[in-house]
């Protein structure tokens, strides 16, 4: 998958080790129907307005060794399609009863009517050999006069037991694209900052230092956990490059700077923002084309006072964008998605707010107005999602930009901080104190603010910071 | 004439120093790497990886207003890490949102800056915490302030700048772990880290 970036004990932010045992790379399951016609937007509904109903039935596999292959497939898939609700899963309990069958022409139809079922979702599994499964998958229509007729097909030929939840959300994210016209983000990643792997900080001079703080990286729904950094130190603010497959972060070294991750081969780490002892460079954000950094910086100033620099991902052509405010801090800068503004928090006005700049540095203005603002994260759907300080606490508050205002979308139990946008903007994830005191990371729909759904459970986790889909989008 | 005396204490003494830590036994553990890079002890690890800044070697100034140290001084011979558990640099408290300095903040500072003074060659960082109910980046923010404002007060008692770095922990590291006032008024603070000694 990725490489582990490491330091050796020696050599503290010296060298850069690699992991000992190459981890298998997550290819993405190529589809081998290419003669399949690519559907238009095809699911019909027998009470227009209602989400389309699926059943799943248990997958058929040629070699009971799949059998376990085939329930993960089925799990993993339901729990993708529940999360975008744009199809209702039916709970297996209530299919629990009605015989597999053996071709979508045999399902015994009347039986899954009667649960409700509009579409039949069934599927096998045989070794493909070398290591490989393939996997046919099949959307079967349940109602007449379609009964029988499959509106979604595909074999995935590049599957294997170790990623078979990669191989579920390929089909979640294709079941979604051709059924719904959606990008689905099964195949997404959260990034995010953990002291759970306990090991001792080695950049203080000091006994019983807090654990240090690393950078992992793991699915959207929690699984596949991967420790990306063993630097031994505190790494905050991961944030992903618009490929999904590079990474810039801050990391203590001795003091906070940038980053620069390529995570699928063996570069190593670079410093875009060149810092040294003297400043502290954190929240650095690649820009949608990839080739310039925003980061919150110290940088020239005498007082603690933070701007907003901008610079090439090569290092090149640093410069400060907020260079007109001595007194006060810029920081935690956010690109918009066609990478013409900025959106920053600042103190200028008294309190942090959210304001918006062009890309520039100019024409700053302000847009929120209530308690204190940070930490805005600029989503596609049109809208900025940001901690929101009130007397209460914090919560996960929402700009929505065509009209301008904010409201709140968490619920005020615990603290919530740190969205992040799923790349469709149907999601976000944070940082939320709700479950024991410590600091777990959730995620909740936009724009409703339901369906909470806890991602990590062990140590603190903060600093969370959603991919883009694979293909870049 | 009597500074004079003292610097030439202070150099022989260093001398001396140099010679001990050269004639040291085999048997005596090597001592713990220094994880920071732009620190003295350092200067013998050269970075090789391209894209790890080099570490910049630190010149030492000497200070004029240096005293000599006795030998049987109870710091000489005590571990950085060591000194760090229970320092003579005290540290310095904050009001809750604030970077400002009070009364006894300066006192405090007042004694720290002779602490240094008497130790010529220590260099500290002066690291910045918050408590935990700003935002994490308000508080990365906040905790700069609150080390600049340590440093420049501590240059204003005739401190050298380059034996003062600063950097803000933010609420990253607490200092208490609780999350009441008792807890938050220990995490809001300058924390003087002695970072090298000789």
């Amino acid at each position: 998958m990725f490489r582990v970036i490491a330091v050796g004990a020696g050599l503290v932010a010296a060298t850069v080790l690699l992991a000992a045992a190459p981890i298998e790379p997550e290819a993405t399951p190529t589809p081998q129907d290419p003669q399949q016609p690519q559907r238009e937007v095809n699911v019909f509904l027998t009470n227009p307005g209602s989400h389309p109903k699926i059943g799943f039935q248990v997958f058929n596999s040629s070699a009971a060794a799949l059998s376990e292959a085939g329930a993960t497939i089925v799990d993993v898939l339901a729990a993708d399609l529940d999360f975008e609700k744009e199809f209702y899963v039916i709970s297996r309990k209530a299919s629990a009863a009605i015989p597999p069958a053996s071709s979508p022409q045999t399902l015994p139809f009347s039986q899954w009517t009667d649960i409700g079922a509009d579409f039949v979702l069934m599927g096998s599994l045989r070794d493909a050999g070398s290591g490989k499964i393939e996997a046919d998958v099949k959307l079967v229509n349940t109602k007449a006069p379609n009964a029988g007729r499959e509106d979604f097909t595909r074999t995935y030929g590049g599957c294997t037991v170790a990623g078979i939840r990669h191989c579920a959300h390929s089909i979640a994210d294709d079941m979604h694209k051709q059924l719904r016209n959606l990008d689905g983000i099964a195949r997404t990643k959260l990034a995010y900052t953990t002291d759970r792997d306990g090991e001792p900080s080695t950049g203080r001079p000091i006994e019983n230092a807090a654990p240090s703080k690393e950078i992992h990286l793991m699915d959207y729904d929690g699984a596949g956990d991967f420790r990306y950094t063993r630097l031994h130190r505190l790494s905050i603010a991961p944030s992903w490059g618009p490929d999904a497959r590079t990474l810039v972060f801050a990391s203590y070294a001795p003091t906070p700077d940038v980053f620069f991750a390529s995570l699928n081969d063996s570069k190593p780490l670079t410093r875009p923002a060149q810092g040294n002892d003297s400043m502290s460079n954190t929240t650095p954000v690649l820009s949608p084309d990839g080739t310039k950094i925003a980061y919150t910086t110290s940088r020239g100033s005498t007082g603690g006072y933070y701007d907003i620099w901008v610079v090439n991902r090569d290092g090149s052509n640093p410069h400060n964008i907020t260079p007109a405010t001595e007194r006060s801090s810029e920081g935690a800068p956010t690109w918009s998605p066609d990478g013409s503004k900025i959106a920053f928090t600042s103190d200028r006005t008294g309190t942090n707010q959210i304001f918006i700049m062009m890309a520039d540095g100019t024409f700053p203005e302000r847009k929120t107005f209530a308690g204190k603002a940070d930490h805005p994260t600029w989503s596609k759907l049109g809208y900025i999602a940001y901690t929101l300080e009130r007397a209460g606490g914090h919560d996960i508050a929402v700009l929505e930009l065509t009209r301008g205002e904010s409201r709140v979308i968490t619920d005020g139990i615990g603290s919530c901080r740190q969205p992040t946008a799923a790349p469709n903007g149907r999601h976000i994830a944070f940082v939320t104190t709700r479950w024991g005191g410590k600091e777990q990371i959730a995620t909740i729909d936009y724009p409703t603010g339901q369906g909470i759904r806890q991602v990590t459970t062990q140590g603190n986790n903060t600093y969370p910071n959603w991919s883009p889909l694979p293909s870049g989008k | 004439m009597k500074r004079l005396h003292a610097l030439t204490l202070v150099l022989g003494f260093a001398v001396a120093l140099t010679g001990c830590v050269k004639n040291r036994p085999a048997a005596t553990p090597a001592p713990a790497p220094n994880p920071f890079p732009g620190s003295v002890s350092s200067r013998t690890t050269p970075a090789t990886v391209s894209g790890e800044a080099p570490p910049t070697p630190v010149v030492v100034p000497m200070d004029a207003t240096v005293s000599a140290i006795s030998a049987n001084d109870p710091f000489v011979n005590t571990s950085i890490v060591d000194i760090n558990k229970d320092s003579p640099l005290r540290p310095v408290f904050f009001a809750y949102d604030s970077d400002a300095l009070d009364e006894t903040a300066r006192t405090t500072m007042s004694a720290n800056a002779d602490v240094l003074r008497k130790y010529g060659t220590w260099i500290v960082t002066v690291e910045g915490h918050c408590d935990e109910r700003g935002t994490a980046e308000y508080n990365l923010a906040l905790g700069d302030r609150r080390a600049e404002a340590v440093k420049n007060y501590m240059v204003s008692l005739g401190i050298p700048a380059s034996r003062l770095k600063t950097v803000s922990y933010g609420s990253e590291f607490p200092f208490a772990p609780g999350h009441d006032e008792k807890s938050w008024s220990q995490n809001r603070r300058a924390h003087f880290m002695l970072t090298a000694k000789q």
